[in-house]
């Protein structure tokens, strides 16, 4: 036992003479073991009250324990059938978020009006009156000169209340300029399930009934999405079926799965178009969904090609134009030195998927897609699961069911309140450059449509296509949240006049003229939002937990509603009078008395199909808001399997089929060549794509694009997600850093970069070891962690510290100095151009290391 | 039969999330790691073996065993002890008794006097027991005025004011033995949240387990879950440092990255 094995004087001296001076006082009696009995005890007393939580975007239905007016515990909503009552590790940091003593408590203002990263703001307390006024009068000058184009709205994380900031401000006052984040985070993703399924969102998975889950550059155990769903469920999905990872470093997920799959970063698409040729020469497509050979033999051989009508599809469309196109030659022993996994374990992976098929899954995620050429990466890592028919299908790839919202009435136009000046400037382009040749956007299948919220930064700072003077941004950081960082804090110093609305004084905070403090979403805020994971949709409210402390205010509804109350003072009326007569409460008709209110009532709008027994349509009954407010979460049905199967194939495709020949990527790439009045091939160049002709059209391999030259900069860069990160907002807290351990291979109280033994012995580098990472763009400091769970050759940072604002331990020095390093102004600002999503996987940038 | 409390640890189910340490923070209102204490009642050591690409990485989630023999009552010298052993097998703390003295620190198997950051922080070093050092206050972060921007964000003792409570989420349980705060002076450590299992509910780490990969309850009781769960897979019961002979009453089974065990 320990108890011989220590010397107590000595080990007690060793942390100084308190201990002793303890010991001294109290004279050591004969120990009487187990004399004492246990007093009585009792748990804490209060209430648990429904809310959502926002650490990522999995939005889970959540619930707080509030005793005397404070939050002291969360848990999941125990009605939720999709996270099953529990919430994930972040969840339960969101009560430091809210008592986070660095919170902006007053509105403020610069008082310094140089801007910069090096020039303290000297920002003083202001009244919310004052701040109205001051955005207002700024507001109205624009108008006054007839250049309503030149105000802009950053959105960040949002509530479905968005409605009102995002499109009646902008739209009423007159600018086109309602940029969301959305770009930064994931479209690359949609863009392969929409080019192959002909659905732009993110699918839900079956875990519950799968057989083979085959994870392409997610980690569900670690990070978004429906985190809780994957870590409830995994037990259960190891023990009945097998997982397969692929992932250059070895994740939270990877190191619970039957086989890891170490890719090369951005090597995704060469794996998977190999896995699709092993399914299709071993004969193992799904064929009530992909069909047959007429003739019932299996002709795939590699290096051949077929005749079309040799084949007769079912529900998809296309097979053998993508045969011929792409995949005859993608043999395993093609795949294995581009992509760095062995053909036998490609051609494993790939049968035992198929095998298991259709309960099997090809979960398609950001570290496949978000990659300058990752367009097609995940358009084919999505396009396995059409092979295997797990598509719609029980244990597959799923939809969603419908979740019954509306709209802020006529949310789009908002006729009668959009005035000759308004209509005018919100014809003008988009500052994100959105539709133009370089960025072709094609959300939806439509040019233009998606946004590069990224390249926001760039329109602001080359005036493209004009000038912006008047900017809001709310809930958004991007000069620490956006790849070439160092663009944004330019761009916001720029800006003649910029309002910040924020928790906490943030980077972006840094470079703006007012500051506004916002409502803590999961606690403070009145505001609804919807999500769907493990087969359900749900509704889930926001009804404000426990009054705020500090004098904040509901970002999208309460302090547009003051803004607008401020404006209609000043002689502008249009956005208050809309509030006014189209947001009234629905159930007394009145219109809001305060700003409170209106977060009330837009709501109730919104959700009055979800708690309203007369307006009731499928899912959970609820009678009434007070109800709703007391249970919190309105839930659909659970999603049909085959939905899309019907009638020979009913998805929102041109064939409405599941397309491996992509007739409605071909219909969007012509739309916008056309508009530029040139080639698909010239896109393609123009968006850094090295595909040409027929290829544009079909899941393709593409070799991936990194920024350095490969000789000075001699490792692939790679970024991974944090189990701890609430997007970039958990990291002044302690308890984000003591606990940093949890993710595989980073250390706690570090901003871990993580190196393979191999590469560090290269290098001279040792065990934490100070190193410098440098990319052709910048560089930054951290501790060296050797990780056998990372690939040779490449070097692993996790994204969320390096803030050099934002608290007081997120910061080693406010507003000087960073307490680690941000990946964000390491890697250089690219972009999948066809889905407007920003790059920041797949090893966008090399990156050198050397020991300091 | 009297109770015998005791967890199994499922690390087949266990992913290695962190929310049992964290849900157990805001449970026990534990403070921030200081002076080599890391204060944490949950905690985990974890490792990674094998060379790239056959690595294999093991995460486990470690708390105070309740050993049946239990050194840290053993050698603790007041009378009656200020550890000791509850009838239902909880390894209790009362903190009046408690003189600070750090002998059971020392004792248990489980706990450094001193963590050692670099191992801490690696997942190859925890405590069971912190201890709060004499004279120094637990609850120093609340009482800090300063204000980042002056007049514009706030304070620490600001919000612990505004909300009424030391640390503002202060979970206000009851016990005779344990305060919701510890004083200092005193040693600290999981008591199995003895004021929720004596009223039927289950340690929060347990409920708030999304893999519910902890199963509490009652060794005695062969009908019980965790009773069932010994006997399913005997095969792979693992306890932490059996060798030391105190007898834990926190099991381990199935494998934390072979899921064909």
């Amino acid at each position: 036992m320990k108890l011989s094995r220590r010397n107590f004087i000595k080990a007690s001296a060793a942390t100084g003479g308190v201990v002793l001076a303890g010991c001294a006082a109290a004279k050591p009696a004969t120990n009487a073991m187990a004399s004492a009995k246990a007093q009585p005890s009792s748990p804490g007393k209060g209430e648990w009250i429904p809310t959502t939580c926002q650490g990522c975007t999995t939005w889970c239905p959540a619930e707080a324990f509030v005793q005397d007016g404070r939050v002291v515990k969360v848990r999941g909503n125990q009605l939720s059938k999709s996270n099953h009552g529990y919430l994930c590790p972040r969840g339960h940091m969101s009560i430091g978020q809210m008592y986070d003593p660095d919170r902006l408590k007053t509105p403020m203002k610069r008082t310094n009006p140089k801007k910069g990263r090096n020039e303290d703001p000297k920002f003083v307390p202001i009244s919310w009156d004052e701040a109205f006024e001051t955005i207002a009068d700024k507001m109205l000058e624009l108008r006054k000169n007839k250049e309503t184009e030149k105000f802009l709205l950053m959105r960040g994380r949002y509530s479905y209340t968005r409605d009102v900031i995002y499109y009646a401000l902008p739209t009423i006052f007159g600018s086109p300029n309602n940029i969301s984040h959305s770009a930064i985070c994931a479209e690359a993703e949609k863009f392969g399930a929409m080019y192959t399924e002909g659905y732009w969102d993110y699918r839900d998975y079956d875990l519950d009934n799968t057989k083979y889950v085959l994870m392409f550059g997610g980690d569900p155990l670690g990070s978004n999405r429906q985190v809780p769903n994957a870590i409830h469920q995994w037990g259960k999905v190891l023990d009945q079926g097998k997982v397969a990872v692929v992932d250059p470093r070895l994740s939270a997920t990877a190191s619970k799965a039957h086989e890891w799959l170490p890719v090369i970063p951005g090597q995704d698409g060469a794996l998977a178009v190999a896995m699709a040729h092993v399914i299709l020469t071993e004969g193992l497509w799904h064929r009530e969904f992909v069909g047959n050979f007429t003739g019932g033999k299996n002709l795939f051989k590699a290096g051949q090609e077929l005749d079309e009508s040799a084949f007769k599809e079912n529900i998809t469309s296309g097979l053998i134009k993508w045969w011929n196109i792409e995949l005859k030659d993608r043999t395993p022993e093609w795949a294995a030195p581009v992509c760095g996994i062995p053909a036998d374990q490609i051609r494993r992976v790939a049968t035992d998927l198929a095998k298991a098929a259709p309960s099997c899954m090809v979960w398609m995620a950001p570290g496949a897609a978000m990659q300058v050429r990752g367009g097609y990466g995940a358009m084919a890592a999505h396009a396995l699961n059409g092979l295997v028919g797990a598509v719609d299908s029980k244990g597959g790839s799923l939809q969603k069911m419908h979740a019954p919202y509306q709209h802020i009435p006529d949310h789009k136009k908002f006729k009668g309140f959009v005035d000759e000046i308004a209509a005018k400037g919100k014809k003008h382009k988009k500052i994100d450059g959105r539709g133009t040749k370089e960025f072709p956007a094609l959300k939806k299948g439509k040019p233009g449509k998606g946004v590069v919220t990224n390249h926001t930064a760039d329109g602001i700072l080359n005036e493209a296509p004009n000038e912006i003077k008047v900017a809001i941004g709310y809930w958004n950081n991007f000069p620490f949240s956006c790849t070439g960082a160092d663009r944004w804090e330019k761009a916001l110093t720029k800006l003649p006049f910029f309002t910040h609305i924020t928790t906490n004084v943030a980077e972006m905070s840094w470079f703006a003229d007012i500051v506004l403090p916002a409502a803590f979403h999961k606690f403070e805020k009145v505001a609804f939002l919807t999500s769907k994971f493990n087969r359900y949709s749900y509704l889930t409210l926001q009804p404000r937990v426990v009054a705020p402390i500090w004098d904040v205010r509901i970002d999208e509804t309460e302090i547009i509603w003051g803004l607008a109350k401020k404006l209609k003072d000043k002689g502008f009326a249009n956005l208050f009078d809309y509030f006014q007569s189209a947001l009234v409460d629905p159930e007394t008709k009145k219109p809001a008395a305060n700003g409170l209110e209106f977060a009330f009532n837009v709501t109730k709008y919104m959700t009055q199909k979800a708690w309203d027994p007369a307006h009731h349509e499928s899912g959970t009954k609820i009678n009434g808001w007070k109800e709703y407010l007391k249970t919190g979460l309105w839930q659909s049905e659970p999603y049909p399997f085959h939905k899309h199967w019907k009638n020979g194939g009913s998805f929102k495709t041109k064939t409405k089929k599941f397309e491996f020949y992509s007739e409605t990527l071909k219909v969007a790439l012509h739309k916008h060549a056309e508009k530029h009045k040139t080639s698909v091939d010239d896109i393609l160049e123009t968006t850094k794509y090295t595909a040409r002709g027929e290829q544009a059209f079909v899941p393709h391999y593409e070799e991936p694009f990194r920024h350095g030259d490969a000789k000075e900069f001699p490792y692939i860069f790679q970024e991974n997600r944090s189990r701890l990160n609430r997007e970039g907002r958990s990291q002044n807290l302690a308890s984000y850093y003591e606990f940093k351990k949890v993710d595989p291979g980073d250390r706690s109280w570090d901003d871990a970069v993580k190196i393979n033994p191999v590469d560090a012995a290269k290098l001279g580098i040792k065990e934490g070891d100070k190193v410098r990472v440098t990319s052709p763009i910048n560089s930054i400091e951290g501790r060296a962690h050797l990780f056998e769970g990372i690939r040779p050759g490449t070097v692993s940072k996790c994204y969320g510290q390096g803030h050099w604002a934002y608290g007081r331990v997120a910061s080693l020095d406010f507003g000087k100095q960073a307490r680690g390093g941000s990946n964000n102004h390491l890697m250089p600002a690219d972009y999948d151009r066809l889905s407007g999503s920003t790059a920041r996987h797949g090893g966008v940038t090399r990156v050198k290391v050397e020991k300091i | 039969m009297s109770k015998k409390y005791g967890m199994v640890i499922d690390l087949h189910q266990c992913v290695g999330c962190g929310a049992c340490a964290l849900s157990c923070k805001n449970e026990n209102n534990t403070a921030e790691r200081v002076d080599g204490q890391s204060h944490n009642w949950a905690d985990f050591v974890m490792k990674t073996e094998g060379v790239f690409p056959k690595t294999r990485y093991t995460q486990m989630p470690v708390l105070c065993n309740h050993c049946t023999d239990a050194p840290c009552v053993a050698v603790c010298p007041v009378t009656p002890t200020a550890m000791f052993k509850a009838d239902d097998n909880t390894t209790l703390h009362n903190q009046d008794r408690c003189i600070g003295c750090r002998q059971c620190q020392d004792a248990c198997p489980y706990s450094e006097l001193v963590l050692d950051d670099e191992k801490s922080s690696d997942g190859a070093q925890y405590s069971v027991i912190s201890f709060n050092l004499h004279g120094k206050s637990t609850t120093a972060k609340w009482q800090d005025k300063s204000e980042m921007i002056p007049g514009c964000t706030g304070s620490a003792a600001e919000v612990a004011a505004k909300v009424g409570a030391t640390p503002p989420d202060q979970n206000k349980y009851q016990s005779g033995d344990y305060k919701p705060v510890r004083k200092s002076g005193v040693v600290e450590k999981c008591i199995l949240c003895h004021h929720r299992t004596s009223a039927g509910m289950n340690p929060a780490c347990v409920d708030d387990c999304p893999a519910n990969a902890r199963i509490f309850g009652d060794l005695n009781d062969p009908a019980s879950a965790i009773s069932k769960a010994l006997k399913k897979n005997a095969k792979t019961i693992m306890r932490y440092k059996e060798d030391e002979g105190t007898e834990p009453n926190v099991y381990y089974v199935r494998s934390y990255n072979d899921p064909t065990v």
